[in-house]
């Protein structure tokens, strides 16, 4: 049986910790103190490896609330289908099912104002929708506050905050306009609070980045 | 609705099937991204931007390789893209490794007997040390030793031989084990400080 020296003991390694364990690697490893201990930490460390994923957390909400108003910007999702009942998203299902509709609004706004908005007045820049849907002339309100204290900060974040708030409002905008064209669609209904929703997420997303920003 | 059905569906853009195709991988591809950047802020954008160029991408997507690869490969791009241009450097992942990891030779400073890692690792020092890892080892490490991916799954995913990915991975266990020790022993030396200073003070009383 040949014998190897620690280099190539260190150099096979890899198929060590594989289970691949040669007889003259075995040899080396019996009367090698060094690489004894190299191989014992490296499985130590392989050991230890997986429990870092344990408690990874699910991404937050507002991650799939700005990819999907991504998503519709773009045109790649179509929003004929209404998902069913039970298998709506589960951190809006949790509002959906413990609050009624008027509770729900009021959470949003609760939400808004929680997050530090004064509301001060009508909006003129984001106020091209009908004014049939006071939630939303709420949520505009508590967007212009938040824009107004972006003036002044970084123009590429300042930019960027205009476009993703571009792309939600349009998204709400094509849910008002269904509920217009069908009052009494509860699919289009629900689509419409789950837009505002995401607007709320996105302001509040963008409250907290703001708050590290400047 | 099963993987191969979303998949299908999202190909002809219905908004359900993306939103399971999200739920299904997001919490791997935001884990990776944690664990590569660091910063909560910036693992969101990351794991945005992976679902996004998916989504763009779906219709191009033909089964040859398995779903989760082809979205972690579009992951691993995003951010080391990301890590390369806060670098400033547009190095290729071969060149995200420490220099003189590629002499070829060992390192000798193996570790006495009175120093082994065994029973001293906890999760905290060991994420402290991967935050250290060069962008290639963190990578490769991440995916085989943390989220279980094997040797020819990460080559796809990260455009290597497979060869080159037991190389990275081997060569990012010997530098954790270089970090931990290191870490280990600087807090030894707090240790015998703070009892020092201890027992000064206690002298002086």
């Amino acid at each position: 049986m040949s014998s190897v020296g620690c280099n190539e003991f260190v150099a096979q390694m890899g198929s060590w910790m594989e289970g691949e364990r040669e007889p003259a690697a075995q040899a080396h490893l019996a009367h090698c103190e060094a690489c004894r201990s190299l191989a014992a930490d490296i499985d130590a460390i392989q050991s230890a490896a997986p429990t870092l994923s344990v408690a990874d957390p699910e991404p937050p909400a507002r991650v799939w609330a700005a990819l999907r108003a991504q998503l519709v910007q773009e045109g790649l999702i179509r929003e004929a289908l209404p998902p069913p009942k039970g298998e709506r998203q589960p951190w809006l299902a949790a509002l959906f099912t413990q609050l009624p509709r008027p509770a729900l609004a009021g959470a949003c706004l609760a939400l808004l104002i929680a997050v530090g908005f004064g509301i001060r007045g009508p909006v003129s820049q984001w106020t091209s929708r009908a004014p049939a849907f006071p939630l939303s002339a709420q949520l505009d309100t508590a967007e212009q506050t938040t824009v107004s204290s972006f003036a002044g900060s970084n123009s590429a974040v300042s930019a960027s905050l205009h476009q993703n708030l571009e792309i939600v409002d349009h998204y709400i905008a094509l849910c008002e306009k269904s509920v217009r064209d069908e009052p009494q669609n509860d699919a289009a209904r629900e689509y419409l609070y789950d837009a505002y929703q995401q607007k709320a997420d996105l302001i509040d997303m963008i409250t907290e980045r703001g708050d590290s920003i400047q | 609705m099963p993987e191969a059905e979303a998949i299908r569906l999202a190909q002809q853009g219905d908004a359900a099937a993306f939103e399971r195709l999200y739920r299904l991988h997001s919490r791997r591809v935001y884990s990776l991204c944690l664990r590569m950047v660091s910063n909560v802020s910036e693992a969101e954008d990351l794991t945005q931007e992976a679902f996004l160029q998916l989504f763009r991408k779906i219709a191009t997507f033909r089964g040859e390789s398995a779903f989760s690869t082809w979205l972690h490969r579009l992951a691993v791009n995003v951010v080391l893209m990301k890590l390369r241009k806060k670098s400033g450097n547009e190095t290729s992942l071969e060149q995200v490794t420490e220099p003189d990891d590629e002499s070829g030779g060992p390192r000798r400073d193996f570790g006495g007997p009175d120093l082994r890692l065994a029973g001293s690792i906890d999760r905290v020092n060991l994420q402290r040390a991967v935050e250290q890892l060069p962008p290639g080892y963190k990578t490769v490490f991440i995916l085989h030793d943390v989220q279980g991916y094997e040797h020819n799954e990460i080559a796809e995913i990260m455009g290597c031989s497979i060869g080159n990915s037991k190389s990275q991975l081997h060569k990012a266990r010997v530098r954790l084990r270089e970090l931990l020790h290191e870490a280990i022993r600087a807090k030894a030396r707090e240790e015998r400080k703070a009892a020092g200073t201890a027992s000064g003070s206690s002298g002086e009383d």
